[in-house]
């Protein structure tokens, strides 16, 4: 193949026409930019969510189910409208959830102040097994509080509230259900399904019973030790709670995770799609001018055809021509879409750390060759049909 | 094998369907032409020149007949058997001087050469051509638009050369000249000749067909003479 001289011919083209292919590079670039900087964005959103769900995605939770019929949830508290699981609840799901550790949750919100005289605030409050808190929650500081008066208080309320371990919360109405100590700062867990302590109290639960008059819990979460027994214990705990009546609803974190990833996947999907339309804008431009071009030079055709030229060799300078356009305005577009991606990374998010990972690159990648690509395509009618000009009348072209 | 004809036409005879009625260009054409011969193809407007040069070129094949080049018949080859018979076999010289407009003087004459090798230009081979049409090296890295019409024709007939062809066809060669011009462009036309280069001109003008040995005078389709 005598390709040099074609694709010098093609590259001279392109420069003698500096604005018109400039122009058609824009469309490229616009596209390459769309596509990637979309995709850099929506992959960076999923990754800042998995990050701040992770730590979640190995439990089932078991909460009381809505909406159906009910056998009078609240087991010893007889008529009880309140949904909440029994004792006997509990003994039933730890014992076919076992040997992993299921975790009694009780919950309530609650007004409080840090300090008497100080501003009331409101804030959720936990009531959990002392056994139980180092399954759950790991520490920033202090350590787990083992008599009733402790309590733990999520890194957001010490940070909002200026919290230390030592401090005094007096919980409830002026203090009314009690001042409790804080004995440690639990680490951040981020946006949870189980219990979300960043910006609660957690107690222990015999204080919580005592406190809020409770020995019902509101959810019980199944600390799974094998990821892969997730849909297991789900099923096993459904199966014998839910007998007759629909009594609990069983959530399997990691699925529901699954369902938020394959969510924010579609989004990206969709809105990556729409930068695709801009790149399809950008092929029709190509191929306007890639027929422009072939118009213009139908008696250079003629003349190459007649002197030995072989339709494969017209038909290659005019792809080379496309491929020159789509690989330097890809170039262009990738290089932008690298620094669009880092602006709306740190405008957005806060944060670069999720674009130079291979998921967001790959995004880049993506558009750059979609670009390419198209156009490749959008060549190749024009190529195709400067190829199979009749020489006679292309010599006759004026 | 050298006293074979470098072309042979058999009877040859085109015919164009067109809606109006099939139109003959051409009609059982025969003559054959022997190495080293310098001939004039003259005729009227309309008279079946340009169908003879495109089938001469092998742009075209015939309708009925045989033509052979260099011994090779044409009438059922592939359009890339063609190709490769007009890169290697013909040298065109057109009224307009055809170069490419993107290429400088040696890469235009090199061009031939780079679609039968494949490989980069061989420069020598280029400048050595250029020379033996006898036009000044300072105009070899000169792009056409650069260079006067006479020059132009010279690296027009530079490049026919450059695959050192068995026939050389010219259609008008001088038909874009001024007379002194293309009297230079003639002289050379001439001085090829005399070194054994086969020469086919189309023409209409008397003085220029003077230049060749024979003359094949043609009209409606057929030659008179």
């Amino acid at each position: 193949m005598s390709g040099g001289i074609f694709y010098e011919i093609a590259k001279r083209n392109v420069r003698i026409h500096l604005l018109r292919s400039s122009l058609a590079m824009l469309g490229i670039i616009i596209g390459v930019v769309a596509i990637a900087s979309m995709g850099i964005l929506g992959n960076s959103l999923v990754l800042t969510v998995s990050d701040s769900l992770k730590t979640v995605g190995d439990s089932v939770i078991v909460t009381p189910h809505v909406g159906g019929n009910t056998r009078g949830f609240g087991g010893g508290g007889g008529g009880s409208s309140s949904l909440t699981l029994s004792e006997q609840d509990f003994m039933q799901i730890k014992r076919v959830s076992a040997p992993n550790v299921a975790i009694p949750v009780l919950q309530s919100s609650d007004r409080m102040q840090l300090g008497v005289g100080s501003d009331e605030i409101v804030a959720t409050v936990y009531g959990l097994n002392p056994d139980d808190v180092p399954e759950l929650l790991k520490l920033k500081e202090g350590g787990y509080s083992r008599g009733n008066s402790g309590c733990l208080v999520g890194s957001t309320f010490a940070k909002d509230h200026n919290v230390k371990v030592g401090s005094r919360i007096l919980i409830g109405t002026d203090g009314n259900k009690g001042t409790l100590r804080v004995t440690g700062i639990i680490e951040e867990r981020g946006m949870a399904f189980d219990v979300s302590t960043d910006s609660a109290v957690v107690a222990t639960k015999e204080w919580f019973d005592a406190a809020y008059n409770r020995d019902n819990y509101d959810k019980v979460v199944v600390k799974v030790k094998n990821l892969d027994d997730l849909p297991i214990v789900k099923s096993a705990i459904e199966k014998q709670m839910n007998k007759r009546d629909t009594v609990v609803d069983v959530m399997d974190t990691r699925k529901t995770m699954d369902t938020i990833f394959q969510a924010f996947g579609q989004i990206t999907t969709f809105v990556s799609a729409i930068g695709g339309i801009s790149m399809l804008v950008a092929g029709v431009s190509i191929l306007n001018i890639m027929m422009m071009s072939v118009t213009e030079r139908i008696k250079e055709i003629g003349i190459m055809r007649s002197i030995g030229a072989q339709r494969k060799e017209v038909m290659a300078m005019f792809l080379y021509e496309a491929a020159i356009l789509g690989i330097i305005g890809s170039i262009i577009g990738g290089v932008m879409s690298l620094l669009g991606g880092y602006a709306i990374s740190t405008v957005m998010l806060q944060t670069t750390k999720y674009l130079f990972v291979p998921s967001s690159l790959i995004h880049i990648v993506y558009g750059m060759t979609f670009g390419i690509i198209i156009c490749l395509v959008c060549g190749i009618y024009p190529a195709w049909r400067a190829a199979n000009l009749n020489p006679i009348d292309a010599l006759r072209h004026e | 094998m050298s006293e074979q004809p470098v072309m042979v036409f058999q009877d040859v005879t085109k015919v164009y369907p067109l809606p109006a009625g099939d139109v003959t260009a051409l009609d059982s054409v025969s003559f054959q032409v022997e190495r080293g011969e310098f001939i004039s193809v003259m005729g009227p407007s309309g008279s079946g020149k340009s169908t003879l040069l495109n089938l001469m070129g092998c742009l075209d094949v015939p309708t009925t007949g045989d033509i052979f080049i260099s011994g090779t018949r044409i009438g059922d080859m592939s359009d890339i058997d063609l190709t490769n018979l007009r890169r290697d076999r013909i040298g065109f010289i057109f009224q307009y001087f055809n170069l490419f407009p993107l290429l400088n003087t040696l890469e235009n004459v090199t061009f031939p050469l780079m679609l039968k090798s494949g490989k980069k230009a061989d420069a020598e081979r280029g400048r050595q051509v250029l020379r033996s049409v006898q036009l000044e090296e300072s105009l070899y890295s000169h792009t056409p638009t650069e260079l006067s019409g006479g020059q132009q024709q010279r690296v027009a007939v530079a490049r026919a050369l450059i695959n050192d062809p068995d026939i050389l066809l010219c259609d008008e060669p001088t038909g874009n000249l001024d007379s002194k011009t293309g009297a230079g462009i003639m002289d050379l036309m001439t001085e090829l000749n005399r070194k054994g280069t086969t020469i086919i001109m189309v023409t209409h003008d008397h003085g220029i067909a003077e230049y060749s040995k024979r003359t094949i005078k043609i009209a409606d389709g057929r030659i008179v003479s």
